[in-house]
């Protein structure tokens, strides 16, 4: 497979995707905004159809969009207008209608907006792939600068705010962040199904340890693996990149449940085990 | 340049002791609504300020508007000599310990991460834990009494323990003052007695100012030094024998109820 310079492209951008999207997953996870993400990956469709029809690269299109909606939800939100999920709501449905519309207009509905929405191995440029590492590379330098003030504010923002922590900066942040991140992975995996990237790996991790760090680890070795996987397969059966990611993600998601220390029978075993060892 | 203005408020001069906290007739409104109305008192260095007052009665909103994070309508507010704009950059100097800290118990962190939280603003942005920071938080571990106990999950803790835990964390900063509010809320007795054991002893052994908001009059009249009833207006300020005794706490409780009947060691302090 990978004699193809596609799948060799495909390959590079699936690692930065899963490194940068299994962190964040962990704070995706934590601060309970899987919603939020899905928010945004959908609200890129508009994004993309302004591309589409304006002219400019649909990603970096997607990229602005989705940060204004990423804002827009934080911002209507932390005032307490409405809810999270109401703003979510009503953005994330406007923002695809737009595109449906935009697309309609200009007359766009082709492959290339097919591979848009689900993702394709060989939709991905080296271009692509330096705008990935750029923003990817912003998004794990926000994340390790800010890393304790993002833990703070995801585990008691109360707390956090009332010891001078700045809290909107790290939380309007954290959603742009979330945003370039979703952008930078929708070519290979699609705006359908990005937000499982953004939830799966970090939800894996939280099922197999209690301790942040390890969590990080697991859930990034999950996201490579799941990346890996899913080209792999999506080479040999022909099929979608990102759907196939996020079921192989999926798939690691069951084994972490099976396996979790929570599980009754994995504490009966682990038990067992320390019996026998001590007893040998 | 940060140090020094807390630095300069504890080394100035002064005849007795200092204010540390001073508030001259603050209001408070939210969502249009006057929660706090001529809020009037200060509290003085080393003293364990109780604050006491009916649900609803703005107790929180007090605490919050100390600590800067509700802007008075009108009135001083003023912290350690500063304002609260100012106070916005020596927050490091409060330990503060809410309400209820509503934390997912599966969120993977330990006692020990929990702690190293506090220290956050401390450290500084843009900067990593140095060994001073990771010392501080084990003397703050140890202070509370968990050491031992700093690898496990905070989910996996006592509701005592998380309240000791949140301590420790309110303490491993450059703690001068702590700010709790109602820390020993859903404690059992045993644990609300170890909580404000532990609590004496590290005020006495840290020099502390300690503003501490309770529903619990038996409390705070064993261990306070003063007491402030408030509900919307401040209907009360002085040592608990007065404000225990007093027939306007009623009057601010709007009920009929015998606060010195369960108050025993404050009867024999009367004595």
């Amino acid at each position: 497979m990978l004699v193809y310079g596609f799948a060799q492209r495909a390959l590079v951008g699936g690692m930065i995707i899963a490194v940068v999207c299994s962190v964040i997953s962990f704070f995706v996870v934590v601060r309970r905004l899987a919603f939020v993400g899905m928010g945004i990956s959908h609200a890129a469709f508009g994004g993309v159809a302004i591309g589409l029809v304006s002219g400019v690269d649909p990603i970096l299109a997607a990229g602005g969009f989705c940060t204004v909606v990423a804002l827009g939800i934080g911002w209507f939100s932390r005032k307490g207008y409405i809810h999270e999920d109401t703003v979510i709501g009503i953005l994330f449905a406007t923002a695809m209608a737009l595109g449906v519309v935009l697309v309609r207009a200009a007359d766009a509905y082709n492959l290339d907006l097919m591979s848009y929405l689900f993702g394709s191995i060989l939709a991905m440029n080296w271009n692509d792939i330096i705008i990935m590492a750029v923003l990817g590379v912003l998004a794990l330098a926000f994340v390790t600068f800010f890393f304790k003030e993002l833990l703070f504010f995801s585990f008691d923002e109360e707390t956090a705010t009332a010891s001078g922590l700045p809290v909107r900066v790290v939380y309007y942040g954290l959603l742009v962040t979330m945003a370039l991140t979703i952008v930078v992975s929708i070519k290979l995996v699609g705006i359908i199904l990005v937000s499982a990237l953004l939830v799966v790996p970090g939800a894996a991790g939280m099922q197999l340890y209690r301790n942040y760090r390890r969590v990080m680890v697991a859930s990034v070795i999950m996201g490579i693996a799941a990346v890996i996987a899913g080209l792999y397969l999506s080479f040999w059966f022909d099929v979608a990149s990102g759907a196939t990611i996020v079921l192989v993600l999926f798939a690691l998601f069951l084994i972490s449940m099976a396996l979790s220390p929570r599980r009754k029978y994995m504490q009966r075993w682990r038990a067992r085990k320390r019996g026998t060892a001590r007893t040998a | 340049m940060r140090e020094c203005r807390v630095k300069e408020f504890f080394e100035a001069p002064v005849e007795g002791p200092r204010e540390v906290i001073f508030l001259d007739d603050v209001w408070v409104s939210l969502g249009g609504h006057t929660v706090l109305e001529a809020i009037t008192f200060s509290l003085k260095e080393g003293t364990f300020l109780g604050v006491i007052g009916p649900n609803g009665a703005g107790k929180t909103t007090l605490v919050r508007t100390i600590l800067g994070l509700v802007e008075p309508d009108r009135g001083t507010v003023c912290v350690m000599g500063m304002s609260p704009r100012e106070l916005r950059h020596e927050l490091h100097h409060i330990g503060y310990m809410p309400q209820q800290v509503l934390f997912d118990p599966l969120f993977p962190v330990s006692v020990y991460d929990v702690v190293m939280m506090g220290r956050t603003c401390c450290i500084g942005s843009l900067r990593f834990a140095s060994r001073a920071d990771r010392e501080a938080v084990m003397e703050s571990i140890e202070a509370v009494g968990l050491k031992g106990l700093e690898k496990r999950p905070i989910g996996d803790l006592s509701g005592g323990q998380q309240k000791r835990a949140f301590l420790a964390r309110a303490l491993c900063l450059e703690t001068r003052i702590l700010v709790l509010d109602e820390p020993t809320a859903g404690l059992d007795v045993e644990a609300q007695e170890n909580f404000m054991n532990l609590l004496e002893r590290l005020k006495k052994e840290l020099g502390l100012t300690v503003l501490f908001v309770s529903h619990d009059v038996n409390v705070l009249a064993r261990f306070a030094d003063e007491i402030v009833c408030i509900n919307r207006i401040m209907h009360l300020h002085g040592s608990p024998l007065e404000v225990l005794g007093s027939d306007r706490l009623k009057e601010a409780y709007r009920c009929e109820f015998d606060f010195l009947a369960g108050a025993g060691p404050l009867e024999k302090a009367g004595e």
